[in-house]
């Protein structure tokens, strides 16, 4: 996240993005390290450009300007906010997401998730929170080098926001690089080790996670904070 | 003309087994049957990648493609028998007066559909799907894979627009085809040689034969498609 890292501790490096559309400026010179292992925030208003930022970094979108050097797409998985869902069933979404698991694995994931009882049925007739259990599970069953989770428990309940965070913990435990959005302070507190703050579409604040929370250093931070 | 008549010699003709008949009507199932089922194999995977790519030429192929779903079919029979006939380019087939030149002068009729209905389904989905597609990493060959098996439902609507298309025309068959009996003669151009004749009761049998073929495919497809709905589809 900071540059007192040496490079092997970094698996992702954003230097100097810029992303503009129609005009205005997205991203203005965004530059980030994120550090391997870790559980990075990205923190910032409705409209800062955390998503884009996201989107960017996954590469989802090409930026105008700026480069990004980390791992593959193959290495990489994101769940998105409103997740994507197949026109097929629960296991049969899972297969898609994840072709390389056998029948047995697939299995396991969704009792892991309680699913496995709705194995066979549409995918798309599944509640929010488990379209979304189902869409983690999905990418982390891949064994992503880094897991990008744009506001993963955004719509869920509490048990349904509990399975994420475990996962979340547990696929860090297991060295799993994570970068996630969240508009939940004691969430962000809970998971957060690195904290990456956005404001306008440019980067204010980078910051450990408890220095940030107790003291930041940007007024922007501090004004972001109160209202959080 | 009694109007219980036709109905009457319609089901006289269906449940008799009448050879001829029966003969019109296998012919006519399997000359637009194939037609919808080529058209479908070429238009498909030609709709996902007019919706999914841009390339040149896309927009003159869409242009095109457009063009042809206006076209009248005796239009198309016509530049169909241009090209078949023994003087044309395609002579040497020598397919002339032959379920296969009905089966081709059908599937250009209906490959236009194909196209521009798959089109618009493709590109109502990948934009559903764009971002999962590429977060996954899969490439032109897979997309295209993963939206047709998507648009299974909406593919299904398809190939019926399709299908009805095929098996109500009558100008382009009778132009390629010929209308000759146990040979080219199907549903509809019986029914145009039945009513010059003067015999408006076999021609409205062959009718109802016509429309009760039309219902037996659209309850199949309904039951189809309430099956599908029960995987999360929405219909």
């Amino acid at each position: 996240m900071t540059s007192d890292h040496s490079s092997a501790d970094i698996i992702m490096t954003a230097r100097d993005l810029i992303l503009r559309r129609d005009g205005v400026t997205l991203l203005e010179s965004v530059s980030a390290q994120i550090r391997r292992g870790s559980i990075t925030l990205l923190l910032g208003h409705n409209g800062a450009g955390k998503t884009l930022l996201m989107n960017c970094l996954h590469g989802l979108i090409t930026c105008d300007a700026g480069t990004i050097n980390g791992p593959s797409l193959a290495c990489q998985k994101m769940v998105f906010q409103k997740p994507v869902i197949t026109r097929r069933t629960t296991v049969g979404h899972l297969r898609f997401l994840c072709p390389q698991l056998d029948a047995a694995a697939r299995h396991d994931w969704l009792r892991r998730a309680e699913m496995d009882r709705r194995a066979d049925a549409p995918a798309r007739m599944l509640s929010g929170g488990e379209q979304q259990k189902l869409a983690l599970i999905g990418a982390l069953a891949a064994g992503p080098d880094i897991l990008f989770l744009d506001e993963p428990t955004a719509h869920l309940d509490f048990a349904a926001t509990k399975f994420v965070e475990t996962m979340v913990r547990e696929a860090h435990e297991q060295g799993m690089t994570i970068v996630m959005t969240s508009h939940n302070r004691a969430q962000a507190e809970r998971l957060g080790e690195d904290v990456l703050l956005l404001d306008g579409g440019r980067l204010v604040e980078t910051a450990p996670a408890d220095r940030f929370f107790s003291a930041p250093s940007h007024p922007l931070a501090k004004q972001y904070l109160d209202h959080l | 003309m009694d109007i219980l008549n036709p109905f009457q010699i319609a089901l006289s003709l269906l449940t008799s087994g009448h050879a001829e008949l029966m003969g019109i009507i296998g012919l006519s199932l399997t000359v637009s049957l194939t037609a919808v089922l080529v058209s479908l194999v070429i238009g498909l995977p030609m709709g996902a990648l007019l919706a999914t790519y841009r390339f040149p030429g896309r927009t003159a192929l869409i242009v095109v493609s457009n063009t042809f779903l206006g076209m009248p079919p005796v239009v198309i029979g016509l530049l169909i028998y241009l090209l078949i006939s023994r003087s044309g380019p395609l002579g040497f087939m020598g397919i002339l007066y032959t379920p296969a030149a009905m089966m081709l002068a059908q599937t250009v009729l209906v490959l236009p559909i194909s196209i521009a209905l798959s089109r618009q389904a493709f590109e109502s989905l990948n934009g559903e799907y764009a971002l999962l597609f590429q977060s996954l990493g899969l490439g032109r060959l897979a997309r295209i894979k993963a939206l047709v098996f998507e648009a299974r439902v909406a593919l299904l609507t398809i190939g019926l627009a399709c299908f009805g298309r095929a098996i109500s025309e009558v100008g382009a068959v009778m132009i390629v085809g010929g209308n000759i009996r146990h040979s080219t003669r199907v549903m509809t151009t019986s029914i145009a040689l039945a009513t010059s004749m003067g015999e408006l009761a076999f021609a409205m049998a062959l009718g109802i034969v016509l429309l009760l073929v039309a219902l037996t495919i659209n309850i199949a497809s309904q039951l189809l498609r309430h099956s599908f709905r029960n995987l999360g589809h929405d219909i």
